[in-house]
């Protein structure tokens, strides 16, 4: 069996992706709220560290397969304005750099999130472990 | 209800904190892949993952920081924050289904923002599982209100 992915050497740097939006909902709120039991929503009422989870899964509706990861590294990240209930995000993400392992690579990924105003309101860098094409991912 | 929130003056650096445990679920990796949109294979097809070097599903690592957000707040007497303005974070090691995770934190760093009302507190976190094994380590800047 096979999964469709993005490899190390079929990953261009400098390419920028948009994702598709997501309207954030007191639902997921609720939902986060629930799973991690973290009282102290901000003032705006979303959890600063929501929409960060939330990015990923955008990251997965672009057209383009998704990276073979082999391991979440490390991020760095930034919460540059308030999210609230009912704004609409999306995520967009560029390629820093790339640089090759023996076994996969790594990369450093550019992450913004932006609201409906076009406001970018949290930003910063994933750096993934990707497999190479010869690997299993995983 | 305030007075039982820490505010910035009231928090020394060098205090740290221990959480209690949290064990982590295969529900939990379900809500959170539902939750966020997050359906890689790491987390999702035990199937694929026996074949993996880890032999099984992995928690997602953005499911334990969240989790480990939550864990804070039960370890430490609540601060009166305003806001999360960044972190920096490494995931050392995968969690697994039924690994059981703490927190252990410690105030790094204060400093005065140009808001005189607020200041930032830097906290060295290290979320350990059931065997003391580092899974993930980070700092967060949060934004602390100053009594007026």
């Amino acid at each position: 069996m096979s999964v469709k992915s993005t490899y190390f050497e079929d990953i261009e740097v400098d390419k920028i992706r948009e994702t598709p939006a997501i309207t954030v909902t007191e639902t997921h709120v609720s939902l986060y709220l629930g799973l991690t039991r973290e009282p102290s929503a901000s003032a705006a009422g979303v959890p600063a560290a929501l929409p960060l989870c939330m990015s990923i899964g955008l990251g997965w509706r672009v057209k383009e397969p998704p990276l073979a990861v082999l391991a979440f590294v490390g991020l760095d990240w930034q919460i540059v304005k308030d999210v609230r209930v009912g704004d609409t995000i999306h995520g967009r993400s560029r390629i820093l750099s790339k640089r090759p392992m023996r076994d996969g690579g790594f990369v450093v990924d550019e992450r913004s999130l932006i609201d409906q105003h076009g406001d970018v309101v949290q930003q910063g860098k994933f750096t993934f472990l990707v497999a190479k094409r010869k690997e299993v991912p995983a | 209800m305030s007075e039982q929130r820490r505010y910035f003056h009231e928090i020394p650096v060098g205090e740290e904190y221990e959480s209690p445990g949290r064990t982590v679920t295969e529900s939990d990796l379900v809500i959170f892949s539902g939750l966020t949109g997050d359906y890689n294979v790491l987390h999702t097809d035990a199937e694929f993952m026996k074949q993996s070097i880890f032999g099984e599903r992995i928690a997602h690592g953005l499911l334990c920081l969240a989790i480990q957000s939550g864990l804070f707040n039960r370890a430490a007497t609540e601060y009166a924050t305003l806001g999360l303005a960044g972190l920096r974070w490494k995931f050392k090691a995968p969690v697994k289904i039924g690994d059981t995770i703490r927190l252990r934190a410690k105030v790094a760093a204060k400093k005065d923002l140009d808001k005189p009302d607020r200041g930032l507190v830097t906290i060295e976190r290290t979320i350990v599982n059931q065997r003391d094994e580092v899974v993930q380590q980070g700092e967060t800047d949060l934004i602390v209100e100053k009594r007026r």
